[in-house]
C-alpha cells in the first residue's frame, strides 16, 4: 500500500496550490485528479483577469493554471490524473482513500488530507424553472465547456439568467463567437457577478441586463424555442401578469454555485450553513482531525488568486500537522455578513497570520467593520463600501488578543446612518 | 351498480341543460353534444361511466377549449419496415408493449414493435414513480384486480431474470386520527379474506414510528404493506424490450402508426413513416393514444382521459430519510381518481416525491408547473416534515391514461378480428405488466393458431444482462472488470459514479439509444445531482467517438433536439 | 461629467471624469495610477482585449485557446476576430507562441495561451 503525508484531492488551482505548498514544508504528497490534464475549471476559463493580485499581470485562466502546474512539475510531486476517489476511510489518525482510475482500484494512505474539490454549479431545476426539457438548457459552465474546451456553438440567440461572473463572461464569449445574447436577466435587485465584468462583459456589447427579472418557464418539444420571463417581487417571487416570451434557442444559467462537500459529508465534517463549506479554524482544518479544506470546496471565491491562497494556507497546515487537541472558539459574525471564513479559531494553534475572508450580506456603503472580544471593541476597519459579490480579504493577527477557551469574539459591519 | 341510459340523461340534463346527451350504440355509451370547459366533460362522461364497468363511454362531446395538437410524430420518414409481415404487432414501446413482446418470443413467432418516440418508456412508463403496488385499494371484480396480486408476486422473478434492482421496501398508509383504527381494522381483514391481500398489518404509531424514526410524529397508527416495492420503471422497460430482441422480436423507435387499412373487420395494413406493414395480429398498448389505434382500427369503444402526473426527485442526501413507501390518508370529502402521491425511497437511493392528479385534454403536454411540485410538498411534508424543496434536483410530469371506467382493458377487438387491447393502463400498470402481459401473449398464440399452430420458441432465454453496475461492486470485483476494460475505471460522471466503460455498454446494448438521454436513463450520467453539467459534453464526445460523427450530430433525444450548432470556427 | 467603472482590476472603482477648456481631463474616484490612464484612454480611444481560441487540426484538442499580447482599440474587436477564426493551427505551440503575428497590421500578436497542444502530444 502506497503511504503518503498528504493526499491532495482536486487538481485545479486550490489543489495545485496545496500540492505544492504541503510539498515546499515538507510533506510527501499525492494530487489526485478527475479529469485527464490538471488545472480545474481554469482550463475553460479562457478569458483573461487572473492573477492580478498574485502575479500583477492579467493572465488567462490557462496561464494561471499552467504557471503553477509547471512549478508543480518542476517540482516532481506525485500526481494522479483520470483517477476517481470512491471512498475515504479513518481508522487510527491514518486515511484510507480508494482510487479508481484506468490502472483499477488502489487504496493509499495518508496522514493528512486535502479536500480542493471546488465546487458545482446551481441548475435549471433548482431555480424552480418549469415547462419542457428540451435541449438547449445549459448551465454556464457546460456552455464554457462546449464552447471553449470542444469549440463547439452551443446556440445561436440565448437568454442568460442570472448574473454571475460566469454567466457574464459566457455572455461576451458567445458573443465574439457571433452568437446573439438577447439579454441577461437577474432575479435579485443588485447584479451578482463584479462590477468589472458588468461593463466589460455585458455593456461594451451593449448586452442589456434586467434586475428583478428571472425566467419561469421554457418552451420547446425538442430544442428550446422560448423562454418566459417575469418580474419578481423583493422576495424574488414571480409576479404574475408581468410574463413575457422571448423566443430564443437556449436558456444559459449562472444562477449560484455549490461547493463540492460529498467527501467531506462522508468524513462527518460539520458544514456551514452560510458558505455551504467545512467549517473550518484558521489553518483551515475541517472539524474532522487531519482533513483541510481550500478553494472553492470551502467557499465560493471570485478570485482564484485567493483560492490559491488558500490552498497555500491548507497545504502548509496539512504538511505540519501534528494530532493534538484543539480548543476552538467561533467567529461570531453578525446578520450583516454573508459569510465570515475561517469560522473558528484554535487558541492553541499559531494565529499570527490569519486571513480573513468574508462578505457583505446586502450592498453597504460607507462602512466599518468591527471586531469584540468580550464586548469590548479590539479592531475596527472602514469600508467605503461592501458588496456581496465582492469577496473581501482581511489579514488578521490574533496573537496580539488575549484569546482563551471561553473567549467571545463577535464580528460586525456598522453602518454610518446617512450612507 | 349501472345507470340506465334515461337516468344518465335525466342526470346529464339537469346539470347540462341539454347540451349533452348519451345515447347506446355498439353497446357504448355514446356522449355526445358540446361544452366550452373541459372539466364538464370529465364531469359528464364520469357521471354516465360506471367503475369498472365493460360497457365503456366514448367520449364524442365537442369541446372548444380543449383542442388538444396532433400527435407529435418522429421527423424521420424511411421505410425501412416497408412490406414487414410480422405475426404480432406491438403498437407502443411502454411497460405493456415491451413485456407483451418478451412474452410473444417465448414462441415461434416473427414480433415487431414500433415505438414513435425517440426511445424506449419515454411516456407514462418512464413518468411515474415506480412503485411495484400491493394492491390494497383495489376491488374485486376489476381487471386492475385481477392482475395486481400476479404481477407484483412476478416482481422478484422477472427483474432477477432481467438483472433490474428492485426492493420489496414495503409501503405505509399512515394515520393520524387514532379514532379510525378499528374501522381500518375492518377494512384490513376485509381485504384479507375477500381480495387475498394477505400480508397487510396494522402497526402502532410507535411502530412506525421505530420503523421510519423521521415520519411526522403524530401518526396514530399505519397500514403495512409488504408486498410494496420499488424498481425503476424505464430501466425495467429497457430491459424487458432488451430482451425481447435478445429472442428475435424487432424493436422500431421514432415509428408512428399513422393510419389502417381495414376490411370486413380485419386489418389488412398499418401505415408508419417507416414503411406499410402487414401484420397477422396488433396489439394495442399505445398508452394515451391507445383510443387513436382503436379508431384507426374500427374498434373504438372507449375513451382515454389524460391524466397528468408530476413527480420530483430528491437529492441522495434526503434518500437517508426514509427507505419505504409512504403516503397519508386524510379525511377529506374531495373525490379524488388517483392517489395524491407519497414519498418513496428508490432503488437508486434517492427520494421521489408525488405524483399529483390533474385532468388534461392534452396527451403529449409533458411541461411541469410549479404549482405541482408546491401542492405534492405541502402533502407530503405532513408525512415528513424535514421533507424540503432545497433537495430536489429535478421533476417530471407524466400523462396517465385512463378510461372513465378507471379499469384496463385487455380483451380482443369487439368489431375487429385481428386486434388485442391493452388500453387504459394507468397505475398499478406497471406492477401488473408482467402478469398482464403472460395473459396477452397467450391470448395472440390462441388467435394465430387458427391459422395454423404455433411452436414454442426453444432457443427462448429469459435471462437478460444489464450494463454491470461498478459503483455497486466491492473492489476486488471492480479491479477484476478494470483490468479486462480500463474504461471501467475512467469515471465520467462524479455525481453518479459512472464510467466510460458502462457508457460504451450501454452504446453496444441490443437497443441502441445514442443520444444524451438513452445514456442517461441506461446508465445514470447525469441523474445525479448536478444533472449533467460536468459530464454531457464527456458523454456526448464519447457517443461522437462510437457513431464516428461530429459533436453536433450528437441529439439529447429526438431527431431535431441538437444541443449544439457546429464548430465555432 | 462622465462616470466610469473602472476595469483593470477587480476593485472596480467609479470613476468621475471632466473634461477641462483644454482637452485635459480630471479624474476622481480611481484608486490608483492605472485607473486615471483607463480613464483617459476610454474617453479618447478605448481599448480592450480579446480571449478567445483557435482552430488546431489535433482531434484531442479541436480549439486552443490565445488572447492578444497587447489592448486593441475596441471597435476593431470583431475584425480581428474574424481574423483569429480564420487561422487553423498545425504545428503543436507552446503557451507563448505566436499564433497571428501583427494582426491587421495594429502592432499586437495573438498567442497561445496554453500548453494544451504540447502537452497532448506527449
Amino acid at each position: 500500500m502506497r503511504t503518503f503525508d498528504t493526499v491532495v484531492i482536486g487538481g485545479g488551482p486550490a489543489g495545485l496550490a496545496a500540492a505544492l505548498s504541503a510539498h515546499e514544508n515538507g510533506a510527501k504528497v499525492l494530487l489526485v485528479e478527475r479529469e485527464a490534464r490538471l488545472g480545474g475549471i481554469l482550463k475553460q476559463c479562457i478569458h483573461d483577469g487572473f492573477g492580478l493580485v498574485r502575479f500583477g499581470e492579467k493572465l488567462s485562466g490557462p496561464e494561471y493554471a499552467e504557471r503553477f502546474i509547471d512549478d508543480f512539475k518542476k517540482a516532481g510531486i506525485e500526481a494522479t490524473t483520470l483517477t476517481f476517489v470512491t471512498r475515504i476511510k479513518k481508522e487510527n489518525d491514518a486515511f484510507f482513500v480508494t482510487l479508481v482510475s484506468r490502472e483499477g482500484v488502489e487504496t493509499v494512505t495518508a496522514k493528512t488530507l486535502v479536500l480542493s474539490t471546488g465546487c458545482r454549479e446551481r441548475t435549471a431545476k433548482q431555480v424552480s424553472i418549469h415547462g419542457t426539457r428540451p435541449a438547449g438548457v445549459f448551465t454556464a459552465g457546460t456552455a464554457q465547456h462546449l464552447t471553449n474546451l470542444l469549440g463547439e456553438l452551443p446556440t445561436k440567440k440565448c437568454v442568460i439568467l442570472g448574473s454571475g461572473d460566469i454567466g457574464l463572461i459566457m455572455a461576451r464569449r458567445l458573443t465574439l463567437e457571433g452568437a446573439k445574447v438577447l439579454g441577461v436577466y437577474e432575479a435579485k435587485p443588485t447584479p451578482s457577478g463584479l462590477t468589472r465584468n458588468i461593463h466589460q462583459c455585458l455593456h461594451d456589447y451593449d448586452i442589456p441586463l434586467y434586475l428583478s427579472h428571472t425566467v419561469t418557464r421554457v418552451f420547446g418539444d425538442d430544442r428550446l424555442s422560448a423562454v418566459e420571463i417575469s418580474k419578481v417581487d423583493e422576495q424574488m417571487r414571480p409576479l404574475s401578469g408581468t410574463e413575457q416570451i422571448v423566443e430564443c434557442d437556449a436558456l444559459i444559467l449562472s444562477v449560484g454555485l455549490i461547493p463540492e462537500n460529498e467527501l467531506a459529508e462522508t468524513l462527518g465534517a460539520e458544514l456551514d450553513r452560510k458558505t455551504k463549506g467545512p467549517v473550518c479554524n484558521a489553518q483551515l482544518m475541517t472539524s474532522v482531525d487531519g482533513v483541510f479544506s481550500c478553494g472553492n470546496a470551502l467557499h465560493v471565491n471570485d478570485l482564484v488568486d485567493y483560492v490559491s491562497e488558500s490552498g497555500e494556507c491548507a497545504g502548509k497546515n496539512a504538511a505540519h500537522y501534528k494530532p493534538k487537541p484543539r480548543a476552538e472558539i467561533a467567529m461570531e459574525a453578525s446578520d450583516r455578513f454573508g459569510y465570515v471564513v475561517p469560522q473558528r479559531l484554535d487558541i492553541n494553534a499559531d494565529n499570527r497570520e490569519t486571513v480573513l475572508y468574508f462578505r457583505s450580506r446586502d450592498v453597504l456603503n460607507g462602512c466599518t467593520l468591527k471586531m469584540h472580544l468580550d464586548g469590548k471593541e479590539v479592531f475596527s476597519k472602514k469600508y467605503p463600501f461592501l458588496r456581496p459579490p465582492e469577496m473581501e480579504r482581511l489579514e488578521m493577527d490574533f496573537s496580539k488578543f488575549p484569546l482563551t477557551a471561553s473567549s467571545r469574539l463577535e464580528l460586525d459591519i456598522e453602518v454610518k446612518a446617512n450612507g | 351498480m349501472a345507470m340506465s341510459l334515461a337516468t344518465i340523461n335525466k342526470k346529464l340534463y339537469k346539470r347540462y341543460h341539454g347540451a349533452v346527451r348519451a345515447i347506446l350504440r355498439d353497446g357504448c355509451i355514446v356522449m355526445q353534444g358540446r361544452l366550452d370547459k373541459w372539466a364538464d366533460v370529465i364531469d359528464a362522461c364520469s357521471l354516465a361511466a360506471t367503475k369498472y364497468s365493460t360497457t365503456h363511454v366514448v367520449n364524442d362531446i365537442v369541446c372548444e377549449e380543449a383542442q388538444d395538437k396532433p400527435m407529435r410524430l418522429p421527423a424521420l420518414t424511411d421505410d425501412a419496415l416497408e412490406g414487414r409481415r410480422p405475426d404480432v404487432l406491438v403498437v407502443g414501446g411502454g411497460i405493456s408493449g415491451v413485456s407483451i413482446a418478451r412474452e410473444l418470443t417465448r414462441w415461434k413467432l416473427r414480433v415487431l414493435l414500433v415505438e414513435k418516440e425517440a426511445d424506449l418508456a419515454l411516456q407514462a412508463s418512464g413518468r411515474n414513480d415506480g412503485e411495484v403496488h400491493p394492491g390494497i385499494d383495489l376491488s374485486k371484480g376489476s381487471l386492475k384486480h385481477h392482475y395486481i396480486r400476479k404481477g407484483n408476486e412476478m416482481y422478484a422473478q422477472v427483474c432477477k431474470e432481467l438483472d433490474v434492482p428492485f426492493r420489496r421496501v414495503g409501503q405505509y398508509v399512515c394515520f393520524d386520527k387514532g379514532y379510525l383504527k378499528p374501522l381500518v381494522a375492518l377494512y384490513c381483514l376485509w381485504r384479507k379474506r375477500h381480495d387475498g391481500i394477505s400480508d397487510t398489518k396494522l402497526i402502532s404509531g410507535k411502530e412506525l414510528h421505530r420503523r421510519e424514526p423521521n415520519f411526522a410524529g403524530d401518526f396514530k397508527f399505519a397500514i403495512s404493506n409488504p408486498s410494496s416495492g420499488c424498481v425503476c420503471p424505464y430501466g425495467l422497460t429497457i430491459a424487458y424490450a432488451e430482451n425481447a430482441v435478445q429472442n428475435g422480436a424487432e424493436v422500431a423507435l421514432n415509428c408512428a402508426v399513422l393510419g389502417m387499412e381495414v376490411e370486413n373487420g380485419v386489418i389488412k395494413s398499418v401505415k408508419t413513416n417507416r414503411g406499410t406493414i402487414y401484420p397477422k395480429l396488433v396489439v394495442n398498448a399505445a398508452g394515451v393514444f391507445s383510443e387513436e389505434i382503436a379508431r384507426m382500427a374500427g374498434d373504438r369503444f372507449f375513451s382515454i382521459h389524460p391524466r397528468r402526473g408530476t413527480n420530483s426527485i430528491l437529492d441522495k442526501k434526503a434518500g437517508a430519510f426514509m427507505h419505504s413507501i409512504a403516503s397519508i390518508k386524510e379525511i377529506t370529502r374531495s373525490k379524488t381518481h388517483s392517489k395524491g402521491g407519497g414519498i418513496l425511497h428508490t432503488v437508486h437511493d434517492n427520494l421521489l416525491v408525488g405524483p399529483d392528479a390533474v385532468e388534461t385534454y392534452e396527451k403529449e403536454n409533458v411541461a411541469t408547473r410549479r404549482e405541482s411540485i408546491e401542492h405534492v410538498f405541502k402533502k407530503q411534508k405532513k408525512t415528513m416534515p424535514h421533507l424540503s424543496e432545497g433537495d430536489i434536483i429535478t421533476y417530471f410530469t407524466g400523462v396517465r391514461a385512463p378510461t372513465f371506467e378507471e379499469d384496463f382493458i385487455i380483451e380482443h377487438g369487439r368489431k375487429t378480428q385481428n386486434l388485442i387491447h391493452c388500453a387504459g393502463i394507468q397505475s398499478p400498470g406497471l406492477t401488473t405488466a408482467p402478469a398482464v402481459a403472460v395473459d396477452i401473449a397467450a391470448m395472440a398464440v390462441e388467435m394465430l393458431e387458427k391459422e395454423r399452430p404455433v411452436e414454442k420458441n426453444p432457443d427462448f432465454s429469459p435471462v437478460r444482462r444489464g450494463v454491470p453496475v461498478l459503483r455497486e461492486m466491492d473492489d476486488a470485483a471492480r479491479e477484476a472488470l478494470i483490468r479486462q476494460n480500463p474504461d471501467y475505471g475512467v469515471i465520467v460522471c462524479r455525481c453518479e459514479e459512472v464510467s466510460k466503460g458502462e457508457i460504451l455498454d450501454a452504446l453496444r446494448s441490443p437497443i441502441c439509444v445514442p443520444t444524451v438521454d438513452g445514456i442517461k436513463k441506461r446508465v445514470r450520467p447525469g441523474m445525479g445531482r448536478c444533472q449533467g453539467g460536468f459530464c454531457s459534453p464527456v458523454v456526448m464526445q464519447i457517443i461522437a467517438d462510437f457513431l464516428g460523427v461530429p459533436l453536433s450530430e450528437v441529439k439529447k433525444s429526438a431527431a431535431e433536439s441538437t444541443i449544439t450548432f457546429g464548430r465555432t470556427k | 461629467m462622465d462616470e466610469l467603472v473602472c476595469i483593470v482590476c477587480p476593485r472596480g472603482c467609479t470613476m468621475h471624469i471632466e473634461k477641462k477648456a483644454d482637452g485635459a481631463f480630471v479624474i476622481t474616484g480611481n484608486g490608483c495610477k492605472r485607473g486615471e490612464q483607463f480613464a483617459v484612454s476610454e474617453m479618447t480611444a478605448p481599448m480592450r482585449t480579446i480571449c478567445t481560441t483557435v482552430r488546431t487540426v489535433f482531434p484531442a484538442a479541436p480549439v486552443l485557446p490565445v488572447r492578444v499580447s497587447a489592448d486593441i482599440p475596441k471597435e476593431r474587436i470583431f475584425d480581428v476576430m474574424q481574423e483569429i477564426n480564420k487561422v487553423c493551427v498545425k504545428k503543436r505551440l507552446h503557451r507563448g507562441d505566436v499564433v497571428l503575428q501583427n494582426v491587421l497590421g495594429l502592432s499586437v500578436d495573438v498567442i497561445a495561451t496554453s500548453d494544451l497542444l504540447r502537452e497532448e502530444g506527449r
